[in-house]
């Protein structure tokens, strides 16, 4: 097998992620396996995607924009 | 009040840019001279030049040590001065160069941590450099950090610096976790907005004209107060690539109302800061990589800063924004600002919709955060009035720990505390009855600012204490008195369902020192209350005095003294910790009924 690269874009681990780590991660060309060099997550680009969606769970007002910075009645 | 949201746009032409490199550069071998590097850097400096300008935005161009060897880049500096009105400045980021490597043969590239006798020789050579460049000195320079030691040295050969940016706020132990623990920029416990340094510590913000380092310091970005007090730093920022480092868009639309309301939650500060309030945005062009970063590609790497600059750009045309250059802000500041003027901020959850509230105060004497979601507890204490001298660098003790040393901090040293055996920091109080407790970090709470004279004050709403046979509605008041080096902490009785009970309120300080998560020596430190001592040895020893005037803690590694007094009525009481809880206690117990009121203080003391 030959070495591991980094795919088209730096993915990070999402495993890594989710525990506050941004840690890149290796491409097998041979598998389309994205591997994480610190723990033992492994995935394809599809299954990293899908990853990425779930770490976006903490962001419970990632799509709200606020207009009201305090909460002193008006 | 008229209010000011003032902007620094800041822009480095950096060409070795961080993270190219190793990231971009994977698989090859290192070449800082490589052109197609050097072009591609400036490329990016070029293009967020424009984006700014195109929004009617003037910026402050940091010229890099690798830079000044580079005439074009010179030559557009230059050029968007004259055009623009953009101050050309001087970086201490952005050494790497072949010069320098040739010169220096060192890779290291963070100014602070070079030995002194580098750091001068290293600044001259930059500072000379400018001047043969452009024919002037600079008025603005900066790093990630800024000791006090540097900021000391370039004032006095320098004394046209009148600014700089001298901090990244809570980039500490967190950051250097997030990239694995291989990222040095360990410097928690400053201040999240501009401030002027002392002399002897950069955080601590100046007393008076005798500490006045002579510059006024900015943040490197504005940060969330509550996002990177909790986690990376570098997610939760008015640096657009940050907020996509987070993960904070929205993948099919690329949609971002998260950058937009930091920079709103910035403005409304101005609320709590005599209608002051202030942004910055600096984005290193290694940010811009035409490679993308991570799983951003180009596209949004740049949609992300084009429409950074563009609400910029748009706040200014609707009137709500004044942009300037460094120099120009430290002018304003010097004229908006006195020494003893604190910084305060109120500050709501926007990411997590948590609704979690805290309240952020930093004056000369302290930084201090209090957890509306705690009922109000003191969360993290950084006791300024010790201006602890903290030389940092090769040669010194703490070559990359640049912290400012904590009393408390709720995310290194438990807080709360919910685990097996021990106890963590936090200055809370816990209410009791016939054999029931409870502690007001689990009372949450919205609070309220007001300022009379100079007090600033935190009314927060009041909360109930359900015991099984008596409930309790409790509001608590703190105040900041501008100079005072003290928080008053007061609580009110405002009803009991059986108006002759009486209850125990034990008014408590769990405290320990330090910049990280791991323990210190706590051997150094002596307890008292009133006449009666306790000398650390770890033997979890407690001593009490009935109406005492004051309870106390002397810490000779960080040069602090801080004790609690009261309004009188309460036993007060220290206790020592022990080896698996290396903390110590300060506190003062009361017995309390209906419509009562008692209150304490937390002050800040330098110990020589």
């Amino acid at each position: 097998m030959a070495q591991l690269t980094k795919g088209k874009l730096n993915y990070r681990c999402p495993s890594c992620f989710m525990r506050d780590l941004d840690i890149d991660m290796f491409y097998n060309k041979e598998t389309g396996i994205y591997s994480c060099i610190r723990c033992q997550y492994r995935g394809t680009e599809e299954d990293v995607l899908a990853k990425n969606e779930m770490v976006r769970f903490r962001y419970g007002a990632m799509h709200k924009r606020f207009t009201k910075f305090d909460f002193d009645e008006d | 009040m008229e209010e000011k949201f003032i902007v620094n746009i800041i822009h480095r032409p950096e060409m070795v840019p961080e993270y190219s490199a190793t990231v971009t550069g994977q698989g090859k071998e290192e070449d800082i001279g490589d052109e197609k590097l050097l072009t591609e850097s400036l490329d990016i400096f070029k293009t967020q030049q424009r984006l700014a300008h195109e929004n009617g935005l003037k910026t402050t161009i940091q010229m890099t040590y690798a830079s000044l060897f580079n005439d074009e880049a010179v030559e557009l500096a230059k050029h968007d001065h004259e055009v623009y009105g953009d101050e050309i400045a001087l970086s201490l980021l952005g050494l790497p160069c072949e010069e320098f490597r040739e010169k220096y043969h060192t890779k290291d590239f963070c100014i602070w941590m070079f030995s002194m006798e580098d750091k001068k020789a290293i600044v001259r050579d930059v500072f000379g450099k400018f001047y043969d460049r452009f024919g002037f000195w600079p008025e603005s320079t900066g790093s990630y950090y800024m000791d006090a030691d540097l900021i000391n040295f370039i004032k006095a050969e320098y004394p046209t610096v009148k600014c700089a940016v001298a901090t990244c706020w809570e980039e500490g132990p967190k950051a250097y976790h997030t990239c694995n623990n291989s990222w040095y920029t360990l410097f928690d416990g400053g201040p999240w907005a501009p401030w002027i340094p002392s002399k002897q510590n950069t955080h601590a913000p100046a007393a008076n004209e005798a500490e006045d380092s002579g510059i006024v310091a900015i943040p490197h970005l504005s940060r969330d107060l509550i996002a990177c007090y909790d986690g990376n730093g570098s997610n939760f920022g008015t640096h657009p690539q940050n907020v996509l480092r987070g993960m904070i868009y929205d993948s099919k639309t690329w949609e971002f109302p998260y950058l937009y309301n930091l920079i709103d939650q910035y403005r409304a500060l101005a609320k709590y800061n005599n209608g002051y309030a202030y942004n910055m945005m600096f984005v290193g062009p290694g940010w811009m990589n035409k490679m993308g970063r991570w799983e951003a590609p180009y596209e949004l790497l740049y949609k992300s800063y084009s429409e950074g600059c563009k609400y910029y750009g748009d706040l200014k045309k609707a009137g709500k924004l004044c942009d300037m250059t460094m120099s120009e802000f430290a002018d304003y500041y010097r004229e908006k600002k006195g020494y003893t003027e604190p910084e305060c901020a109120l500050w709501r959850d926007i990411l997590y919709g948590s609704d979690k509230q805290l309240f952020w105060y930093c004056d000369p004497f302290m930084r201090a955060c209090v957890n509306m979601d705690q009922g109000g507890a003191i969360v993290d204490l950084r006791p300024y009035a010790a201006k602890l001298e903290w030389p940092v660098g090769i040669g010194t003790k703490h070559v990359q720990d640049a912290s400012y040393p904590f009393l408390i901090q709720e995310k290194y040293r438990a807080g709360y505390f919910t685990h097996y055996a021990g106890e963590g920091t936090v200055r809370s109080a816990k209410l009791s009855y016939k054999g029931e407790e409870v502690d007001l970090c689990l009372t949450p709470t919205k609070a309220h600012f007001s300022q009379e004279g100079n007090t600033r004050i935190l009314t927060l709403d009041p909360v109930t204490i359900e015991f099984r046979n008596l409930t309790v509605k409790l509001q608590t008041r703190e105040y900041f008195e501008e100079g005072s080096s003290s928080i008053k902490i007061e609580r009110t009785i405002l009803e009991m369902s059986d108006p002759t009970a009486e209850v125990t309120l034990n008014e408590y300080m769990v405290a320990c020192y330090g910049t990280t998560e791991y323990p210190e020596d706590m051997t150094c430190i002596t307890l008292k209350a009133d006449e009666k001592e306790i000398r650390y040895e770890y033997k979890c020893r407690e001593e009490a005095v009935a109406g005492a005037g004051e309870v106390s803690a002397v810490i000779p590694a960080i040069e602090t003294r801080v004790s609690m007094t009261q309004t009188g009525g309460a036993e007060g009481y220290i206790k020592e910790g022990y080896a698996f809880s290396p903390m110590f206690t300060l506190g003062y117990r009361k017995q309390i009924k209906d419509k009562e009121v008692f209150a304490t203080w937390l002050n800040l003391q330098k110990a020589n």
